[in-house]
């Protein structure tokens, strides 16, 4: 049976990413696109959305920013727009009221952090205010959110078929006879969809196919609990599933960058720029002097 | 592909999702080329690592003289350079509109001509004004299930095309010249046993497919069925076809789907987890029709469905339907008097292979009710006359593309002596 292809960034489109055209550093966007999926993560959590529908709103949202920069839309919007298509497209369709609510939350709490970094512990504790029934923010949201999934569908082609990696790291593992050891099957499921550091919160999904990122993930459970897998050149059992070693690797790496500690400058500077407005100050507050004009 | 009359002459047009089937076998995956796509950057080849390489295991696969060759890749795991680029949608403007074929509730369906290829194709434009959800979930699935369901016979979906503004959206789909329905009421002659066949199998094996990848159509009739001059039927229109599958979602299924004239019982009687089986009843309906030259149950409203569908195959036992009891309005429904199955009289031309096929589209449990995959294997389609071959079908004129019936030609001045007359007088 063939299935139809998912679609994957080109290498141009790897190479210079729209926002890195725009002068955004390729490690900010790195992070922002981190901290936009934590967003829709989040997001989903506090919906009980299903999980499917919270992994393909990710998806979808790293393709976006390969044929758009995020100095022309905001990755909370795009977040917003990314679950709300999302949900469509898994047949479990949320309330625009509910979702809009519930990234007015997320958002009120990320600029209380702002305000008060946590490392000060000086700051009250984050009290989430209701918008107004008769205020202009629900308007403002709900239009950004309708804009944002015309955008999404628009500038993707209307292609958004997502392929998800569980179904095939419950194979892989039963093929490499690790179905027993379910400390594997449950840092590689981890490595897959978790709450902080996930194979979700990196571009991986739009460059690589789902067999090398289920391959990664299984490299990486199974080397962090020392189980010893087929590896030398006649017999690497990342060649059972069509994956190859350097790329393997290369997304494994993606996954390790999202552990390393960042500067409370750093993480400030993030929470900063979850809207374009943010992204334009900082373009123009860090633009350097040899860009052209 | 038809099972047993075989392919019609390849009409394939490429659009911009296509894949190469064939770069499975190939090892080099080298794409070809494809003639509408833009300028597009080249991929060199399979090996793409992108920013942080210097990975050390190059330089164990480098060294030795004989490069290890590089494994095939399995058919379910296509290189990369075989899965399409993530491409924004072109505009609208990227065609030159033709006509208008028709009007429906969703929307508007022009003929138009691709400016940069000539291909002519149908637009079809998505109704998105008074949306208050966003994106429209319906469109939404329409999209998906044809991209998804890429088959001979489905009408094969080129691209989405958007216009100036966010309301503006466009399905580009390969335009075919007739829909079924038009073409009974005007052809000369119904279809032939052998013609019906073929188009049988065409329908039965698209929807095997759709089924296969959990798309239900959900609106299967006639006037959904596109055919070509080539004798290649086209499953379209995919605006109430959703994904199917357990657990079926928020809120079941509605029962607001189908045609009146095509809907299975189970959705008169208010099911909410019907499956696949209510396309099953669809093409029993269609089956009934092309050798009716008319629709089978032409009723006025649920009711009078209903109690039509009681008087053609008697009313359901609690053998030919266990589960009759348990659906919801079925208490509301008073039973006529038990009889026979009136099938036979309905039918009388039809080979009991036929009518065998027939009974079991239209059976009553939809559990009991034939698949498409069963479907395709029945006698009724080995038996004589054997299913034509699509490219022995007559061909009409089409009303969609605005072409009238031909007058028969009159005799013309012989063209070659003219031209003759020119060479040699110049000469």
């Amino acid at each position: 049976m063939s299935t139809s292809l998912y679609p994957l960034a080109s290498l141009a489109q790897v190479e210079k990413t729209p926002s890195r055209e725009d002068g955004i550093p390729e490690e900010l966007e790195l992070d922002l696109r981190a901290f936009g999926c934590k967003l829709i993560y989040e997001a989903g959590v506090l919906l009980r959305q299903k999980q499917v529908a919270v992994a393909t709103a990710q998806i979808l949202f790293q393709r976006f920013w390969y044929v758009t920069s995020m100095k022309q839309f905001g990755i909370g919007d795009i977040g917003m727009g990314a679950l709300y298509l999302a949900s469509k497209l898994e047949e479990c369709p949320v309330r625009m009221r509910d979702l809009i609510n519930v990234y007015d939350l997320l958002l009120q709490r990320t600029a209380h952090r702002v305000k008060y970094p946590p490392e000060a512990s000086a700051g009250p504790e984050f009290k989430y205010v209701p918008m107004s029934y008769v205020g202009s923010t629900f308007y403002d949201l709900k239009d950004a959110l309708v804009v944002a999934e015309m955008q999404i569908l628009k500038r993707l082609g209307f292609n958004v078929h997502v392929v998800l990696p569980y179904g095939s790291l419950v194979n892989y593992l039963r093929l490499l006879g690790l179905t027993e050891r379910e400390d594997v099957s449950s840092k590689a499921w981890g490595y897959l969809n978790d709450a902080r550091v996930s194979l979700l919160q990196t571009p991986v999904y739009a460059l690589y196919a789902v067999p090398t990122i289920v391959s990664a993930a299984i490299l990486l459970a199974t080397r962090q609990l020392g189980i010893a897998l087929p590896s030398s050149p006649e017999a690497c059992w990342w060649e059972l599933f069509d994956a190859d070693w350097e790329d393997v690797w290369s997304v494994a790496g993606y996954t390790m960058r999202l552990y390393r500690e960042r500067s409370p400058d750093d993480q400030a500077r993030l929470l900063r720029l979850v809207s374009k407005k943010g992204i334009r100050s900082w373009l123009e507050e860090n633009a350097p002097t040899t860009s052209k004009s | 592909m038809s099972e047993s009359a075989g392919p019609s002459t390849p009409s394939r047009k490429r659009s911009r999702w296509d894949t190469d089937d064939n770069t499975a076998e190939s090892p080099p995956p080298i794409p070809i080329p494809k003639r509408r796509t833009k300028p597009k950057p080249t991929r060199s080849d399979a090996s793409h690592t992108p920013e942080r390489t210097g990975t050390p295991v190059q330089s164990v696969q480098a060294p030795s003289g004989t490069p290890r060759p590089r494994p095939l890749h399995s058919r379910y795991v296509p290189p990369r350079t075989a899965h399409p680029p993530l491409l924004p949608s072109r505009s609208v403007y990227c065609y030159e509109r033709l006509n208008a074929i028709e009007e429906g509730s969703y929307g508007v369906v022009f003929r138009a001509r691709d400016k940069q290829t000539g291909d002519i194709v149908a637009l079809k434009k998505l109704k998105l004004d008074e949306e208050k959800h966003g994106f429209p979930i319906t469109a939404l699935r329409e999209v998906n299930a044809l991209m998804v369901c890429r088959h001979e016979n489905v009408v094969g979906i080129r691209e989405v095309v958007v216009g100036d503004t966010l309301t503006q959206v466009f399905i580009v789909m390969d335009f075919i010249e007739h829909d079924l329905k038009t073409l009974l009421s005007v052809m000369p002659s119904p279809f032939l046993q052998s013609e019906v066949k073929t188009l049988l199998l065409q329908l039965l094996s698209a929807i095997a497919y759709c089924h296969e990848r959990w798309i239900l159509h959900r609106d299967l009739k006639t006037s959904n069925l596109l055919m070509n001059n080539r004798g290649t039927i086209k499953v379209a229109d995919f605006g109430l076809a959703r994904r199917y599958g357990d657990p079926v979602g928020v809120g079941g299924l509605t029962q607001l789907v189908v045609t009146l004239w095509y809907r299975a019982p189970e959705i008169l009687l208010g099911a909410t987890t019907y499956s696949t089986a209510v396309d099953m009843w669809s093409v029993g309906c269609i089956f009934a029709e092309l050798l009716l030259n008319e629709p089978l149950f032409q009723a006025k409203g649920e009711i009078e469905m209903i109690s039509m569908i009681f008087k053609l195959l008697g009313p359901p036992t609690s053998q030919s339907w266990p589960d009759f009891n348990t659906l919801p309005l079925a208490k509301s429904i008073t039973l006529p008097t038990p009889h026979p199955p009136q099938l036979r009289q309905k039918f009388p031309y039809i080979t009991s292979a036929g009518l065998d096929l027939m009974s079991r589209l239209l059976a009553y449990d939809p559990d009991d009710r034939i698949t498409a995959d069963e479907a395709l294997k029945h006698p009724y389609f080995t038996e004589s006359p054997l299913p034509k071959h699509p490219d022995l079908f007559g061909s009409f004129p089409s009303a969609a593309a605005g072409e009238k019936r031909r007058k028969p030609d009159s005799p013309s001045a012989p063209a070659r002596a003219a031209d003759y007359k020119l060479l040699t007088e110049f000469d």
